[in-house]
């Protein structure tokens, strides 16, 4: 019976050391991570920064999930921050899962009544889980530890028949490095935006809308003068990304990185230098 | 002909007729064209012997009152709409329904997906990606309701009965248990066809009469097609068959010949290429894939499986975060050793 007991208790110890390992080998490091989830054509974004997650966009499926489960550590259930640019399909679908299975912290999104079956579901699945809900507002800015948010759009009162032009646009600073979110946003709001008191260089871009014609302007990279330009994108009908987007691109000496191309990109920063992973 | 073989004989001759009867019998009575409305319980699979494809949202769960309505065309209801969703009422499969979000909200994926399928044979948690993999390397059955999880419940069923309850009374308890496991885990087809032949064999031991595992095998078969005889062309249905057919023809054969293997991987080898070597045929030609390595990939991965069975079970019943880590390294290696093979 002792011999018994004790084989039962040597099983189970090694069974919490490997647990412990396996822990130890997912601790997060010291560093912010952008991580573009290569999610198909669509766009889910996750950046890390210790036990800080914050997640924009969900991209068109459950693929998210799966990007999830690879840079945050088991044990972590907690996503500090959602945002949802805006309603489509593409940027939404597989944010219903992620409210699903994870605590969400907050969730960034337009106050929009949108009968897509998508947007309702999401709605519901929000409501139901209880989740802190913000609505962006002029000159919102959001902190997360040494993590900074300034909203840059849609502002109070902005109207508009298009589900992308009210995509939430942002600007992320850690320490001196500053990357640009733009969700879907066409090339109107990017001319509005090139114009905005607010923004300068930053060091990373999320190119507009999978790289469609209608996306980024002139105007808007030139005021940018991004070092590094992700565009989120998977195979579709729509001809993304467009020849005259790599081509200003190209012309911008940004470094370019694609998700269909390269999986999941992955920058790193320590608040000075950042490194292509 | 001894009289009490014609006796067997006669059962057998009218259970087929039965069947045959009622194949007929059941056939849908809908033409093509048709626009109907079904209200029914969903549990996965086809709806009244029509395959319909649901739209993804609203999402229907296992065990929901869903009306559906549609048109027929060639045996499918296609432009299916969902009318109404009432949440199911059903305590077993509410009960389903917990341990499933439990897993998911504990746990990232594919271990949420991997722990549903290992414990209740939940298909539909595993990400499309990660389904592939399993797919390829062929260990879906697996994490698929088959056979095997009703074997690993009867077992550890079995074990702890037997610390507390004499043997006879113990078989009784077993079988209760593994009807209750059919509840929660739904009426699969393979899970039924194993339970029914476990039943029937456990009974059989104990009431010391000799009932060879080929015709309680072939019992269960007629028995399940009598109660759903569109079946017979469900390939789960017939995998499950055959493999455990070769199981039987082949198993002991092979693991006498593998006496140089470790005891640790070798039930996991000889069970997986004796049912390799039924049911490989059929995959490729239904599915067209087949993988050589599928026999070593499943006995590197088959004994996590109690284990996993076990914490997720247990873990999932007392909702305890805790006990359900203890499963986490195995389905590490589990997910790993797929991944490895896939890629």
């Amino acid at each position: 019976m002792v011999v018994f007991i004790r084989r039962y208790i040597i099983q189970f110890l090694t069974l919490v050391v490997a647990g412990v390992w396996l822990a130890i080998f997912q601790l997060p490091d010291s560093n912010l991570h952008i991580v573009a989830c290569d999610v198909g054509q669509g766009d889910a974004i996750l950046i890390l920064k210790g036990s800080v997650q914050i997640l924009t966009d969900g991209g068109p499926n459950k693929k998210v999930l799966d990007c999830l489960s690879e840079y945050i550590p088991f044990w972590d259930r907690e996503i500090e921050l959602v945002v949802s640019t805006h309603p489509d399909a593409d940027h939404s679908t597989g944010l219903i899962d992620v409210v699903k299975r994870y605590n969400v912290g907050t969730f960034l999104a337009n106050d929009l009544d949108v009968s897509t079956q998508v947007w309702q579901a999401l709605k519901k699945e929000v409501g139901s889980a209880g989740v802190r809900v913000l609505h962006p507002t002029n000159g919102l800015k959001l902190r997360l530890g040494l993590i900074y948010l300034d909203i840059l759009h849609p502002l109070e009162g902005f109207e508009s028949a298009k589900t992308n032009e009210y995509s939430i646009v942002y600007v992320l600073k850690y320490g001196d490095f500053e990357g640009i979110f733009t969700g879907d946003i066409n090339q109107m709001i990017s001319d509005q935006l090139s114009v905005n008191s607010e923004i300068g260089t930053v060091d990373y871009i999320k190119i507009p809308h999978h790289g469609s014609k209608n996306g980024l302007t002139e105007n808007l990279l030139k005021v940018l003068k991004p070092k590094i330009a992700v565009i989120s994108v998977g195979k579709n009908s729509y001809g993304h990304p467009h020849e005259e987007i790599l081509q200003m691109l190209k012309n911008s000496n940004a470094k370019l990185l694609r998700t269909d191309l390269k999986g999941d990109v992955r920058i790193a920063t320590d608040g000075k230098e950042y490194w292509i992973y | 002909m001894s009289m009490k073989k014609s006796k067997t004989w006669l059962v057998f001759i009218s259970l087929i007729l039965l069947i045959i009867f009622r194949y007929f019998s059941a056939k849908p009575v809908y033409k093509n064209g048709d626009h109907i409305r079904i209200t029914t319980t969903f549990l996965g699979g086809k709806i009244a012997g029509l395959s319909v494809f649901l739209p993804k949202y609203p999402e229907v769960s296992y065990g929901d009152k869903i009306v559906v309505e549609g048109t027929v065309e060639n045996g499918k209801l296609v432009n299916a709409k969902i009318i109404q969703i009432a949440e199911t009422k059903n305590i077993f499969y509410k009960f389903r329904q917990l341990l499933i979000s439990f897993y998911q909200s504990t746990l990232p994926e594919p271990y949420a997906g991997l722990v549903g399928g290992i414990v209740l044979g939940v298909k539909g948690g595993l990400t499309s990606d990660f389904w592939e993999r399993v797919k390829n390397t062929g260990v879906a059955h697996v994490v698929v309701a088959s056979g095997m999880n009703v074997t690993f419940v009867a077992s550890f069923l079995m074990g702890v009965a037997t610390l507390f309850l004499p043997r006879r009374k113990a078989i009784l308890f077993v079988i209760l248990g593994i009807i209750m496991y059919l509840f929660i885990s739904g009426f699969d087809a393979p899970l039924i066809r194993a339970a029914i032949m476990g039943s029937v064999a456990f009974s059989a031991q104990e009431l010391g009469r000799l009932v060879t595992a080929w015709r309680a095998l072939v019992f269960s078969a007629l028995v399940m097609l009598l109660f759903n005889p569109n079946w017979i062309t469900d390939i789960g249905f017939i995998l499950s068959f055959v493999a455990t057919a070769s199981l039987l023809l082949f198993e002991k054969r092979i693991r006498e010949r593998l006496s140089k293997v470790p005891e640790f991987f070798k039930e996991g080898l000889s069970t997986s290429f004796a049912a390799q070597i039924g049911v490989a045929p059929i995959l490729f030609v239904t599915f067209g894939y087949f993988n050589i390595l599928s026999p070593i990939i499943n006995a590197l991965v088959l004994w996590t499986v109690p284990a996993i069975m076990i914490f997720g079970a247990i873990g999932g019943i007392l909702q305890s975060k805790l006990i359900l880590y203890l499963s986490y390294p195995f389905l590490w290696w589990f997910s790993f050793v797929v991944t490895l093979f896939s890629s």
